[in-house]
């Protein structure tokens, strides 16, 4: 006859429960999707930053508006595509709950300004007085 | 007729022997620290990578409309105007001199001008159809260089 087995305790066997697969499944589950979560955004964006030397650190913690435009004028708001027209109604909407949120721009640096005028346009017309460009730091 | 039981004492727990051996208990943590580092490893060259984000201020002045007299806020003098455009492939500055001349010079320009004259002065940029981000941006490091406030138009 078969002895039934514990986990937890035994003649003879060990007395504690072995954690170390699960750990190590968890983890490794846990790279993977922070890995495919990267990839994804990547491959969302494409927007190769200008490069900058003065540009100023995250300071705030208010989660800012970030209106990206790929270098095929693809314009984003805060990660999802959106068109032109609808940008204003989005924004403005946004910028009504919470007025202080600061405006980003995310553009390519071979962006065409064509593509990146309607944008600040848009803002100016909404009173956006300010924006923050985002740049990547000069190495 | 059946004795009582002994009343059952808990066994003690046994001191644990950081140097390993027989009296071992709790997790093993070693797998978790390897992955733990790893993954930190990992973000660590990422962020090597990929490079910090950081960002430029630019005002948005409104565009003056002499017809419509609009009444947005208006940019105190004094001003540095900078106009890009794209001519045979190359970026070109106006507003530094007579002539245009390449984005470049238009940088060496502003860098090489005394802080005197450039602190607190508004720079303005503005740019073609066909200039690229990257360009203005670049105008407006140098202007932030020398402690200008900068404008997009």
């Amino acid at each position: 006859m078969m002895r039934r087995r514990s986990i937890l305790s035994g003649e003879g066997t060990s007395s504690r429960v072995n954690v170390t697969p699960m750990i190590d499944v968890v983890m490794v589950l846990i790279v993977f999707y922070l890995l495919v979560g990267q990839l994804a955004t990547d491959r969302r964006a494409r927007i190769s930053l200008p490069p900058s030397a003065t540009g100023v650190e995250e300071t705030q913690r208010t989660d800012p508006i970030i209106i990206g435009v790929t270098i095929d004028g693809i314009r984003s708001l805060n990660g999802d595509e959106i068109q032109l027209d609808r940008l204003e109604a989005q924004v403005s909407g946004m910028l009504a709950r919470s007025p202080a949120t600061p405006v980003r721009i995310r553009a390519d640096r071979e962006t065409p300004h064509r593509f990146v005028r309607p944008v600040f346009n848009i803002l100016r017309e909404m009173g956006v007085g300010k924006v923050e460009l985002v740049t990547e730091q000069r190495p | 007729m059946s004795e009582a039981a002994p009343p059952t004492r808990s066994r003690p727990l046994r001191q644990r022997n950081i140097f390993g051996g027989k009296g071992r208990f709790g997790p093993n943590m070693t797998p978790m620290v390897d992955v733990v580092l790893v993954i930190l490893i990992f973000f660590m060259a990422a962020t090597t990578i990929v490079g910090q984000e950081w960002f430029l201020e630019a005002d948005l002045p409104e565009q003056r409309d002499d017809e419509a007299g609009t009444s947005g806020y208006e940019l105190p003098t004094p001003m540095l105007d900078i106009e890009l455009f794209l001519r045979d492939g190359r970026v070109l500055a106006r507003g530094m001199g007579d002539a245009p001349v390449p984005i470049e010079e238009a940088i060496a320009r502003i860098d090489a001008m005394d802080a005197a004259l450039s602190d607190g002065l508004i720079l303005r940029i503005g740019a073609g159809d066909s200039v690229p981000y990257g360009s203005i941006v670049a105008v407006h490091d140098a202007g932030n260089a020398k402690n200008m406030r900068v404008a997009i138009r």
